[in-house]
């Protein structure tokens, strides 16, 4: 896996990506080997085959700091559709391969357990939101976000995209989650449903979380 | 349109889990034997229905699995 320097990601956020949420790319390394991959949120860039991608994917989707576990490179370049390289590519590479390393939805990931210290947002249109109990519980089997990724919503109306919301009010009630250590998670990723694009981090509980876990909401424009 | 359930199958589905973030896909049973699949109710409160479903007493709710 290799990481992007900012000036690096810089230059490829500055162009087209190649496919919703990847550019393919082509790196000169520092011992100047070229190697053809894709970028990935134009920070991380996993070779064809590479090991370890569906780990780094899914810990690239939670917004974890990858830096420390990829190496560095001389030069990034945005392979245009047109050019040889990218041609070559697709000849060669399988395009359920990309697929199977994409994180599905959570109902589908394993069961792992909460960090201390980590916490959630859950965006409703509802400000008195029933998965939510009086004690400031959870309830077992309700759906959430990471808070690294509810960053990334800034309206009620972001938040229906980006979780592929049926209801089309707005979520601007968020309500935030901490749940003691060790609670019992599924991590995924929202697939397109509803008109809406998805591509949210979901997180399912599946179990109740502790009392006193949840607190809010607080209130985010409707957009 | 948008229909609020009794609180008695509130009360169900707040124990059932979520299809997505608020809300819950499920298949409601009426009185005459009828069914509306797939409905999605928000917040285990308010049901999207058909209008020809909206005044019918409902028997039963049941929420779809990850297959249906």
């Amino acid at each position: 896996m290799y990481y992007l320097n900012e000036a690096q990601q810089r230059s490829l956020l500055n162009q087209p990506e190649t496919g919703m949420g990847y550019q393919l790319v082509e790196l000169t390394t520092f011992a100047f080997r070229k190697v053809v991959g894709m970028a990935y949120n134009a920070e991380i860039v996993l070779e064809r085959d590479e090991p370890e991608q569906k780990a780094f994917l899914r810990a690239l989707a939670l917004g974890a700091h990858l830096k420390s576990y990829g190496q560095e490179v001389r030069d990034v370049k945005l392979l245009s559709l047109s050019s040889s390289e990218f041609r070559a590519f697709l000849l060669r590479e399988p395009r359920a391969a990309y697929a199977a390393a994409t994180p599905g939805p959570a109902k589908d990931a394993p069961v792992v357990a909460t960090k201390a210290g980590e916490v959630f947002k859950r965006f409703s249109a509802y400000t008195n939101d029933h998965r939510i109990e009086a004690d400031g519980s959870l309830k077992s089997g309700t759906d959430a976000t990471t808070e690294a990724d509810a960053r990334l919503v800034r309206t009620g109306k972001e938040a229906v995209a980006r979780y592929a919301l049926p209801n089309p009010d707005p979520a601007v009630n968020v309500f935030t989650i901490r749940p003691v250590a060790a609670t019992a998670i599924q991590y995924g990723v929202v697939q397109p449903a509803y008109g809406q694009p998805g591509g949210g981090v979901e997180v399912l509980f599946t179990h109740a979380t502790a009392a006193r876990s949840v607190t809010g909401p607080n209130k985010i424009p409707p957009g | 349109m948008r229909v609020p359930l009794d609180k008695k199958w509130s009360e169900r589905l707040v124990k059932l889990p979520e299809s997505g973030m608020g809300y819950q896909r499920v298949d409601i049973r009426f009185a005459g034997n009828r069914t509306a699949r797939d409905v999605m109710v928000f917040n285990a409160e308010e049901a999207e229905l058909p209008e020809e479903f909206a005044r019918l007493p409902i028997t039963d709710v049941v929420v779809r699995g990850a297959k249906d």
